[in-house]
């Protein structure tokens, strides 16, 4: 445990050769998603193989960042130290536009509670929320932020 | 196929910081069954655990040889240990087997902050953002009260389900577990009480959560020709499912308001001539509220979507159409991971619950999990 007057870090993912692409996108400022090279099917989370052909020629590709708000909750108990000073905060599952039910995790930002709703049209916005960690948040599409 | 009878049930003593081991747990759980059986160790050749390391605890309690074994990954908790229990009986690759849960009290709040989830089986995935969790955890998500934020918020979305629906729900558990001796909680509830109990992750509040605790539970399954000889009326499996739709993923399940439970039960019914309407009380999982709810329109106790109504109508009441979680559900007995479901309608169909009794109680159906994987029995008696 770090002394209490020091900032507690976030969790941090821990890449893999399956999911660097993932974190090389955020990197970048991009949205990718593993795509079969094969059948063109979206897989998420990363697989070493495709569930609709069984191709192995997988690849992350960028996708437009667009979706639609499916579910949400507003996080009013911290689980772990670093959202302690963060709560409330609203974690969803949005549904990204390339794909039926290619749903993706995450938080929407900037938006009041009272304007979420299912099918809120959504767009992804970079998130540095620790000096070590950038995340792919969404806005409502054409919000500010 | 062998007909499966349930001839024993027995808990551990169950509370918060108990100082009971795990192995304890065992011990107690294991000793109480077999006694409500009037069975000894050398009747059983089967043992069976989620949560618990089977051949040791065999080994300790002297069930040697064993024709079965199973101790647990990953599956939908108790149910999953019945299903390795009826499945073995069944095809004959064993005549007796004790079926166990067991959980040590999971760490939780301030605890967890403070690092001791590591500890904790149940807990411990969640200190590390590797593999899938690389996309949950750092994002503040990943923690089964957000998961099960998500699935609330989504069934109130799509169907219109109410807070004070969820309430209704609780308030009835409640009204349930004040007739039972073993429950934690037996006061009284009332909406307003429920209305401004605390978020864990709304929509979701404290109350809809199932209580942590220390608790050891078993069940002895057997032949229907063993069960005839015993000391208790038999309870018979007349139809089970176990079934799984997805890996082990709730915040990106495609459909939320319509989960495993859908699948589970059409292959109950498909296995079965009894509908709905036959069954007498349920034992719908609650370690969060919406659970419940999915399992009372997957059964077909009411129509797709309309559980809120349903429930807000009384019909889930002692008394009511069909009453759900006598015992008051693990909101109030502590979280026994669906095995008090399972025993509660095996005392029901005896005829052993007196003040929550339901009057003829014929048949019963418990049910375990939801979301990405489940399981459901039906039981009957003579």
């Amino acid at each position: 445990m770090s002394a209490a007057t020091e900032m507690p870090s976030p969790l941090l993912p821990v890449p893999d050769a399956l999911t660097q692409f993932f974190w090389d996108g955020v990197a970048q400022g991009e949205l990718r998603i593993q795509r079969c090279r094969e059948c063109r099917h979206y897989i998420h989370y990363p697989r070493p193989i495709c569930r609709f052909c069984r191709s192995r020629d997988l690849t992350g590709e960028r996708v437009s960042g667009r979706a639609a708000l499916y579910s949400w909750t507003i996080s009013t108990q911290a689980f772990h130290p670093f959202w302690v000073e963060r709560v409330p905060y609203t974690i969803a599952t949005v549904e990204l536009v390339e794909q039926p039910r290619l749903m993706f995790l995450s938080q929407v930002i900037g938006c009041a509670e009272g304007e979420l709703r299912a099918g809120l049209p959504l767009e992804v916005t970079f998130e540095r929320v620790a000096p070590e960690l950038t995340l792919p948040f969404f806005k409502p599409a054409g919000a500010a932020r | 196929m062998r007909r499966v009878a349930i001839v024993g049930v027995g808990y551990s003593r169950v509370g918060r910081n108990t100082g009971l081991t795990e192995t304890d747990l065992v011990i107690e759980s294991s000793l109480a069954a077999l006694a409500d059986a009037g069975l000894e160790t050398k009747d059983v050749d089967g043992v069976v655990s989620m949560g618990s390391d089977a051949l040791r605890d065999a080994w300790m309690l002297g069930i040697t040889p064993l024709d079965w074994f199973f101790a647990g990954g990953t599956g939908p908790a108790f149910v999953y240990a019945a299903h390795q229990a009826i499945a073995a009986i069944a095809s004959g690759f064993c005549h007796t087997a004790l079926a166990l849960r067991i959980i040590p009290q999971q760490p939780t709040g301030a605890k967890l902050l403070g690092g001791a989830g590591a500890a904790h089986p149940m807990t411990a995935m969640l200190a590390q953002a590797v593999g899938d969790r690389q996309f949950s955890l750092p994002f503040g998500a990943g923690n089964p009260p957000q998961w099960a934020g998500l699935l609330t918020q989504r069934h109130m979305a799509q169907f219109g389900t109410t807070e004070e629906q969820f309430g209704r729900h609780v308030i009835t558990q409640r009204e349930h577990a004040a007739l039972n001796d073993d429950a934690f909680f037996r006061e009284p509830l009332t909406m307003e009480q429920y209305l401004t109990s605390r978020f864990v992750s709304k929509p979701l509040r404290i109350l809809d959560c199932d209580y942590p605790c220390d608790s050891g539970s078993a069940v002895i399954f057997t032949t229907e020709e063993r069960a005839r000889d015993l000391r208790k009326p038999p309870v018979f499996v007349e139809a089970s499912a176990l079934s799984a739709t997805r890996d082990l993923h709730f915040e990106i399940l495609e459909d939320m308001a319509e989960t495993s439970p859908k699948h589970c039960a059409e292959q109950l019914w498909a296995r079965t001539d009894l509908r709905p309407k036959d069954v007498s009380v349920a034992g719908l999982y609650d370690g969060f509220s919406v659970i419940t709810f999915q399992w009372l329109e997957a059964l077909g106790f009411c129509e797709r979507g309309g559980a809120g109504p349903f429930v807000a109508a009384g019909n889930t009441r002692l008394g009511g159409k069909i009453p759900v979680n006598t015992d008051g559900g693990a909101c109030n007995v502590g979280r026994r991971h669906g095995a008090n479901f399972c025993i509660e309608a095996v005392r029901q169909l005896r005829g052993e619950c007196d003040a929550r009794q339901v009057k003829d109680a014929r048949v019963a159906v418990f049910s375990n999990s939801f979301g990405p994987f489940c399981g459901a029995t039906l039981l009957t008696r003579d």
